[in-house]
């Protein structure tokens, strides 16, 4: 059986641990055995994109051992996956953590990613009715090159009709750090994706990073829109006949 | 007479010390380039798809194409000159003219129907940009035509300059269709050769592809700002 | 214009920004039609990504020889007979322009687009000198007669819309026809037409100079650089140190990304390279100077920002900027917005005026993609912010204290696990209905506009030791 150790990335463990779990059950029901290696921390993002390099160093270190023995590592975040691929860099004149930093990026797979990339997997066999409309992650899409997979797993949920969101290309204003620092831009970026969601009729709003989900979700609710927020592990982990932790028992 | 350089030395020393060695005054060659990308562009492409493609094009950047014959052309050009308001029309030196049959028409039939030709001329600066200034045509052969754009390229040289290009209402370009080739890429090597074989390099080249436009104002295009209001090109 | 475009502070810059509803509208759309027309150029190419690494890869062989190739260059403007004046700063050239001015008692001067001569603040000068400057380019030109900085590096003009564009033609020139930008045009064509005729000097700037040759290329759909470097019988070319290919056959390359990039065309209407004439073409600049500038250029090679110097200009990253979009040019505070400003223009004026901009970023990475030369300007960006916080003093207070924290927190698993053990009773003050009201320094600027989820209670990394113990889903709901 493969096996595979999660990174579960802070956002879900602390804040929407559905993802996590789903992430799971989802990997569980394609044949592969999880692990969760218990020293993982978070992966020194919020540092790195504030300019921090000496703090996020130490995050990449404590996330390059705790992953040390795994033969694959995936995570439900395209962003983190992303923040993986960065460590090689940042060990860059340093011999001692450059390889075993690129060793880990080498390893790292977006959940999405690895279903299509590893697992050869287009149909999970998830079903779920009603119109969703998907928002493309910008780490995910442009500095992990992860585009099609989301795409080609949705499009393998029965009953479930994709309406492309309009504009799709442009940030949700998160940005980590940026959402506080600049809060009326981002205000204003998230209120167009707002808009454009809602454009779309769609009865869920899609997504692969839960930093990203936490931004348009958190709008939503306050604008009082009724659209529901869910991350693409939950969505693929919607089977009929179960208690799983996807769409039925948020 | 060479023009005078200033500050080079200090200049340049300065740009070497920041890469972190001396300046280089010898021996750089171009690298192999990773891709040969403009070469692969319309590689094994047929005159006549050549043409498609250049028709197709001209009609994206508002551009007439009227294919006609040697014998033909003379006809062509005095019915375009005539629909679209008359002359003056101004032209450069160049024996093409004569070598396409044109003579007739620039010196004997249009000046007695009361059409004006000027011709450029290498010395007579003033008078050249006054005429081309109120010059309803000018009419020019292109020396090699890119199919991909849309483009006629004409290379300065005695007694072809560069106003008349902007300077005239309408810009008519014969288009021989032997200089047809697929892009710039053609184009810019074969001129690069023959600077690489000591010829001096034109001191002005000239691409150009269709009439003048803009969208500086709400992104809105307009044809026709500061160069020609409309442009055709005579293929032959 | 000077590079820096206003005094104001930036927050007040980005207020006035998002107030300008006009604006904002203006840019989304066409940012949304650059979009297109931009991915369909290079869809068309069909190896793209070919194609820009080629674009990196002669930038970066440039900037690698970049003393060898202006003297290359220098040596062929010379033999042709054009004058060449390295300038070390933006005053340097002024002077020199100044006096080739003086020199020639010209009065009148007509001008291409050019955005260095905008960071050197030539026009000041000469006009300070008695001479007239007319901006030539139709965006220019009516952000000139309205005092105007432009908003855009290809676009100047793009925060005016064409009401506002009439009423300015009406009161500084007496138009008075209607708002279609056909007819605003053409009346621009017949004012600007007679300064072409008068000019004693035309000044253009430099897309390209090609080093073999000793010519410029100069590239635009107006017309206008071309009659700047045909009538006037001097021409004074203003070019950015880096801004070279070694012949023309690079130029070739990089021309087609610049206008695929720029305007989504293959080429755009006039591609022209043109040098010092002979005297027996009957026309163009009996008189040359090329005058090359560095102006702060040369302190960012060979740094870890030296990748910005590979910009042909093309405003692609401005195109695609999801911040740009919102806050528009102005708000940058420099002549040079978006992504590329964000970067440059630190480096050529200093964090003090401009250390926000690293900061007006969500790091989408939208312009590194866009970029046809593949500057990675989101981590740029991020090299700015490290720059920052590795500068004393630069960076808050309370930022450096959270992220110390973090540090700590990040390096030990078990502090860590401990804080998020925590986290919920430590935040229960603050939330309610499982959701944070107000009340915690940063997150106000969160909780302002949207909600957030308190902690779950029950931490995934606890769940799943349970799961564990419980055996797997699957054989939980088979059995």
């Amino acid at each position: 059986m493969m096996k595979v150790a999660l990174f579960a990335t802070c956002l879900a463990d602390m804040f929407r641990p559905n993802v996590g779990k789903a992430t799971v059950e989802l990997l569980e029901h394609l044949g592969v055995e999880t692990e969760f290696p218990d020293s993982q921390v978070c992966c020194g993002q919020p540092a790195y994109n504030t300019g921090y390099v000496k703090e996020t160093k130490k995050a990449a270190k404590n996330m390059i051992r705790a992953f040390e023995k795994a033969e694959y590592v995936v995570t439900p975040s395209g962003s983190c996956a992303a923040m993986f691929q960065e460590y090689p860099d940042l060990f860059r004149d340093d011999p001692k953590w450059h390889d075993p930093a690129k060793e880990l990026a080498d390893k790292t797979y977006e959940l999405t990613q690895f279903i299509i990339d590893v697992l050869n997997i287009t149909d999970v066999g998830a079903r779920l009715e009603g119109k969703a409309t998907y928002h493309t992650s910008c780490h995910m899409m442009r500095l992990l090159g992860v585009k099609d997979a989301p795409f080609t797993l949705l499009s393998h949920v029965r009953g479930l009709e994709v309406e492309p969101l309009p504009n799709s290309q442009n940030c949700c204003g998160f940005g980590g750090t940026f959402s506080v620092k600049m809060p009326r831009i981002s205000e204003q970026m998230v209120d167009e994706k707002v808009d454009n969601v809602l454009k779309t009729g769609a009865d869920y709003l899609i997504g692969a990073d839960s930093g990203c989900l936490l931004n348009i979700g958190g709008r939503l609710e306050r604008l009082g829109k009724k659209v529901k927020v869910m991350h693409i592990a939950e969505v693929l982990n919607c089977r009929q006949g179960g208690n799983y932790h996807g769409f039925e028992n948020q | 007479m060479k023009g005078t350089i200033h500050n080079r030395d200090s200049f340049l020393n300065h740009i070497a010390s920041q890469l972190g060695r001396d300046h280089r005054t010898a021996g750089i060659t171009r690298p192999a380039w990773k891709h040969d990308a403009p070469w692969e562009v319309m590689k094994d492409y047929t005159e006549e798809q050549l043409l498609e493609v250049f028709k197709k094009q001209c009609r994206n950047i508002h551009t007439a194409v009227i294919e006609t014959s040697k014998t033909q052309l003379p006809g062509v050009l005095k019915k375009l000159v005539s629909e679209n308001g008359g002359g003056p029309v101004i032209i450069p030196e160049d024996s093409r003219f004569e070598e396409y049959g044109l003579t007739r028409l620039l010196k004997q039939e249009w000046p007695q129907e009361n059409v004006p030709v000027y011709q450029w001329q290498a010395k007579k600066r003033e008078e050249n940009l006054k005429a081309a200034e109120t010059s309803n045509f000018s009419i020019l052969f292109s020396d090699y035509t890119l199919a991909e754009s849309g483009t006629v390229c004409v290379k300065a040289k005695k007694g072809l300059g560069r106003a008349l290009h902007y300077l005239p209402a309408n810009y008519i370009a014969i288009v021989p269709r032997h200089t047809l080739v697929p892009r710039l890429t053609q184009a810019v090597h074969d001129m690069n050769r023959a600077i690489g074989n000591g010829e001096p390099a034109p001191s002005s080249i000239h691409f150009i592809s269709g009439p003048s436009n803009s969208a500086d104002i709400e992104m809105n295009l307009v044809v026709g700002v500061h160069g020609p209001l409309q442009a055709f090109y005579v293929l032959v | 214009m000077a590079l820096k475009i206003n005094e104001e502070k930036f927050d007040d810059r980005v207020s006035q920004g998002l107030q300008d509803s006009f604006m904002r509208g203006a840019v989304s759309s066409a940012q949304e039609r650059m979009y297109t027309r931009r991915l369909s150029a290079a869809e068309e190419l069909g190896n793209w990504e070919e194609w820009r690494s080629l674009g990196e890869q002669i930038r970066q062989h440039v900037l690698k020889n970049l003393d060898y190739y202006l003297m290359q260059l220098g040596e062929n403007v010379s033999r042709r007979g054009g004058h060449v004046f390295f300038a070390k700063t933006g005053a340097e050239a002024v002077q020199y322009i100044k006096e080739v001015a003086e020199q020639k008692q010209a009065r009148k001067i007509v001008k291409s687009k050019s955005m260095v001569t905008e960071e050197i603040s030539m026009n000041e000068a000469l006009i300070d000198a008695g001479c007239e400057v007319v901006e030539s380019d139709l965006g220019e030109y009516i952000l000139q007669i309205d005092n105007e900085p432009p908003s855009h590096i290809v676009v100047p003009a793009l925060h005016k819309n064409k009401s506002q564009i009439r009423d300015v033609l009406k009161k500084k020139l007496g138009y008075e026809q209607s708002d279609d930008p056909y007819e605003m045009t053409k009346f621009v064509r017949g004012i600007l037409r007679k300064k072409f005729m008068e000019a004693e000097i035309g000044v253009t700037g430099c897309n390209f100079a090609v080093a073999n040759t000793g010519l410029i290329c100069l590239v635009t759909n107006e017309g206008n650089g071309d009659l700047v470097m045909s009538i006037p019988k001097t021409q004074i070319v203003v070019m950015g140190m880096e801004r070279i290919v070694p012949t023309m056959e690079e130029l070739d390359v990089l021309v087609s990304l610049l206008c695929r990039s720029s305007v989504g065309q293959k080429l755009t209407s006039y591609v022209t390279v043109a040098g010092p004439v002979t005297g027996e073409e009957g026309d163009g600049p009996e008189e040359f100077h090329l005058v090359i500038v560095d102006n702060g250029r040369s302190e960012i090679l060979g740094s870890r920002f030296q990748p910005v110097l590979q910009c042909i200009r093309c405003a692609s990253c401005i195109n695609v900027c999801p911040v740009y979009r919102h806050i528009g040019g102005f708000s940058y505070g420099s002549i040079y917005p978006g992504p590329i400003g964000a970067v440059l223009t630190p480096l050529l004026k200093g964090y003090d005026d401009f250390r926000e901009l690293p900061y007006a970023c969500s790091l989408c990475g939208a312009c590194t993609d866009a970029c046809p030369v593949k500057i990675p300007l989101h981590e740029l960006i991020l090299k700015h912010r490290q720059a920052i916080v590795e500068k004393e003093g630069h960076s808050p207070l309370a930022e450096k204290l959270a992220m110390k924290m973090f540090g700590m927190g990040t390096a030990s698993p078990s502090l860590y696990q401990l804080a998020s053990k925590l986290a919920p009773s430590v935040v229960s003050p603050f939330t309610s209905d499982g959701r944070f009201g107000k009340g915690i320094g940063p997150l106000n600027n969160w909780v302002n506009i949207r909600e957030l989820p308190a902690p779950s209670k029950e931490r995934f990394r606890d769940w799943f030791i349970d799961h564990k113990k419980r055996g797997t889903t699957d054989e939980r709901n088979h059995s």
